[in-house]
C-alpha cells in the first residue's frame, strides 16, 4: 500500500511539473528546456533555508515564489526575444549553468554528495511525515493548483496566450503586448515547477544535481508532448503514462538494469511515434510543428 | 487623421519607400494602388509599426507615432489586415473575435485567478459583444467552428469581426478582395461602405481590382517603385493615360 501511495506522490508532483511546462508549450508555444533548472531551484531553495536557516517549509513557500520570479524573468527577458530552436538552445544554456552550480558549488550545495535528511514540512509543531499524511498535503497542493491551471485555462489570459501560440504577429496587431504575456506565462511556470521541487525534497528527503538535469527537462516535456498540450487533459494523461510504464515494466518482471534501459527505449519510441502520427498527442488541442 | 511625412524606408540597399508623404482623411475610403513592389505594404507595415522608417514621420491623430511599438499603435486604434489570411487557426470563430478585445484588465493572471467570478461576468459581457460583430460579418451560422475549417473568403470575415471587437478606428485592409468569389467580394464591399457608414470608420486599402477601387474608395494614391506618382479621386487617376498605361497595359 505503501508503494501506490508513493506512486501516487509521485504523480503528482509530475502533474505540477506537467501543467506548468503546458502553460509554456501550450499555450505560449515556448518550448523551454530549463523546467528541471526550476525544479531544482524550489528543491534547493527550501532545503537550504530549512537546514541552514531553520525555516519552516511554509515560510519557505513566499522566497521560492520571488527566486522562482527573479530567475524566470532573468531567463525570459533576453530568450523570448528568440524564436524557435533560439529560444530552445537559450533555455537549454541555462539548465545547464543551473546543473553546474548545483554540481559544482560544493560549499553551499554539497554538489554531487546531495543533500540529505531534508525534514518534512511541519504545521505548528505537527510533521507532515508519513506516505499517508503527506500524500493528502500534495493531494490538496495538486487540487489548488489544478484549480488555479483550470482557471487559467478557461479565461481570457488563456486565450490571450493562445493567440501568440497560433499568430504572434496577428495578436500584436491586435495590442495584445506579447512579450509581457509570454514573461508572465514563464514566471507562473517557473514559479509552479519551483514549488513541485520543493515537495519533492521534503518528501524524498535528499537530492542531488542529477535530478534536475537536462535529461529531466526532456522527461517533463516528453510527458507534456505525448499527453498533448493546450489543454488540462493532455498533461495529466501524458503524466500518467510517463510515470506508470517504468512501474508496470517493474510488475513485469524485468531486472532494474534492464527496465531502466528498456524504459528510455519506451520513451523515444513513444515520442518518435506521436510526433509522426498524432502531433497534438494523445488527448492535447494544440498541434506541434 | 493620418500623415506620412517623407517617409524613406530602405532594405539593405533597396529602396522600398522614397520620400512618400501621404494624407489620409477620417471617414472616407483611401485606396493604395500600383504594381508589385511599389511599397504598399511596406506602408502599410510603417503605418502599423511592424518595421520603423529610416527617415520621416507619422502623424496619427496629431500624436507622433513613429517610434511606438505596433501593439500601442493598435490601443490608439489602428487596427489591419493581412494580405495572408492570418487567423488564429485552432481557436473557434467565437474565441477569435473575443480576444480581440482591448480590455487589458484579463491581462493579468491573477485577476483570472483570484476574481474568477467578476471575470467570468467580465468576459460574457464580452462574448455578447464579440456575438453582435460575428451577426454583424455573417458569420453566426460558423461561431463555434475553428478558423482553419473556415473558407479563405470566411477568413476574411472573420478578420473584420476582429478589427470591430478591437474597436480599431482606423483599418488598414490588405487586398480585402483578393483570391475570393464575385459573390463574397460584394458581401466585404458591402460590409467596407458599412463600417465606414454605419461605424465611421476610417479605411486605407491595398487593392488589384480596379472594379473594386472605382466601387468603393473616395481617394486613390498610386504608388511606383516606392514613390507616390498620382493622388486624386479613383476617376481622375485611373483615367490619366499615364497610369493607364504603366499598371493597366491599356
Amino acid at each position: 500500500m505503501n508503494y501506490l501511495i508513493h506512486i501516487i506522490i509521485i504523480i503528482q508532483i509530475y502533474i505540477l511539473l506537467t501543467l506548468s511546462f503546458n502553460l509554456l508549450l501550450g499555450y505560449s508555444n515556448l518550448f523551454s528546456l530549463a523546467h528541471a533548472a526550476f525544479y531544482g531551484l524550489g528543491a534547493y531553495t527550501a532545503s537550504l533555508l530549512m537546514l541552514n536557516l531553520n525555516f519552516n517549509y511554509f515560510f519557505t513557500i513566499p522566497i521560492i515564489i520571488i527566486a522562482a520570479s527573479l530567475f524566470s524573468i532573468i531567463v525570459a527577458s533576453p530568450s523570448i526575444k528568440l524564436k524557435g530552436d533560439y529560444f530552445m538552445l537559450s533555455t537549454m544554456a541555462f539548465q545547464i549553468l543551473i546543473f553546474n552550480i548545483f554540481n559544482n558549488w560544493i560549499e553551499l550545495t554539497r554538489g554531487p554528495y546531495g543533500i540529505s535528511g531534508i525534514p518534512s514540512p511541519s504545521i505548528l509543531g505537527y510533521q507532515l511525515s508519513g506516505p499517508y499524511i503527506y500524500c493528502l498535503f500534495i493531494s490538496i497542493v495538486t487540487l489548488i493548483s489544478i484549480t488555479i491551471f483550470y482557471r487559467l485555462h478557461k479565461s481570457l489570459f488563456g486565450l490571450f496566450l493562445k493567440s501568440i501560440r497560433d499568430d504572434e504577429m496577428l495578436s500584436i496587431s491586435l495590442a495584445k503586448p506579447t512579450y509581457k504575456l509570454k514573461i508572465i506565462s514563464f514566471v507562473i511556470a517557473g514559479i509552479f515547477a519551483s514549488i513541485a521541487g520543493s515537495l519533492y525534497a521534503t518528501y524524498i528527503s535528499y537530492i542531488d544535481p542529477t535530478i534536475f538535469s537536462l535529461e529531466e527537462s526532456v522527461f517533463i516535456m516528453t510527458a507534456v508532448v505525448v499527453g498533448g498540450s493546450g489543454n488540462l487533459k493532455g498533461p495529466l494523461i501524458g503524466t500518467l503514462f510517463i510515470i506508470t510504464i517504468p512501474e508496470i515494466l517493474r510488475f513485469i518482471g524485468f531486472p532494474d538494469s534492464i527496465a531502466a534501459n528498456l524504459r528510455q527505449i519506451i520513451y523515444a519510441i513513444t515520442l518518435i511515434l506521436v510526433m509522426r502520427y498524432r502531433p497534438q498527442g494523445l488527448v492535447g488541442e494544440y498541434k506541434l510543428e | 487623421m493620418l500623415e506620412l511625412n517623407e517617409i524613406t524606408k530602405s532594405f539593405g540597399g533597396i529602396k522600398a519607400v522614397t520620400n512618400v508623404s501621404m494624407y489620409f482623411t477620417e471617414g472616407k475610403i483611401t485606396a493604395l494602388i500600383g504594381p508589385n513592389g511599389a511599397g504598399k505594404t511596406t506602408i502599410f507595415n510603417l503605418i502599423s509599426g511592424f518595421i520603423s522608417p529610416d527617415n520621416g514621420n507619422i502623424q496619427y491623430k496629431n500624436i507622433d507615432i513613429t517610434h511606438l511599438s505596433p501593439w500601442d499603435r493598435a490601443k490608439l486604434g489602428i487596427g489591419r489586415t493581412f494580405q495572408d489570411n492570418r487567423a488564429f487557426s485552432n481557436l473557434t470563430v467565437l474565441e477569435n473575435v473575443v480576444l480581440a478585445t482591448k480590455n487589458s484588465w484579463f491581462e493579468n493572471p491573477l485577476n483570472n485567478i483570484i476574481n474568477y467570478k467578476k471575470s467570468k461576468l467580465e468576459e460574457e459581457k464580452i462574448r455578447e459583444i464579440a456575438k453582435k460583430h460575428i451577426e454583424f460579418v455573417g458569420l453566426s451560422e460558423k461561431i463555434d467552428t475553428k478558423a482553419e475549417n473556415l473558407s479563405y473568403g470566411q477568413q476574411k470575415l472573420l478578420a473584420f469581426a476582429r478589427l470591430m471587437m478591437n474597436d480599431a478606428e482606423l483599418l488598414l485592409l490588405d487586398e480585402p478582395t483578393a483570391g475570393i468569389n464575385p459573390y463574397m467580394i460584394n458581401e466585404i464591399l458591402l460590409l467596407i461602405k458599412k463600417l465606414v457608414k454605419e461605424h465611421k470608420k476610417t479605411v486605407i486599402l491595398i487593392e488589384h481590382n480596379l472594379k473594386v477601387v472605382l466601387n468603393i474608395a473616395d481617394f486613390l494614391y498610386f504608388l511606383e517603385e516606392g514613390e507616390v506618382k498620382t493622388f486624386g479621386t479613383p476617376s481622375n487617376v485611373l483615367s490619366d493615360p499615364l497610369i493607364k498605361e504603366s499598371y493597366t497595359g491599356l
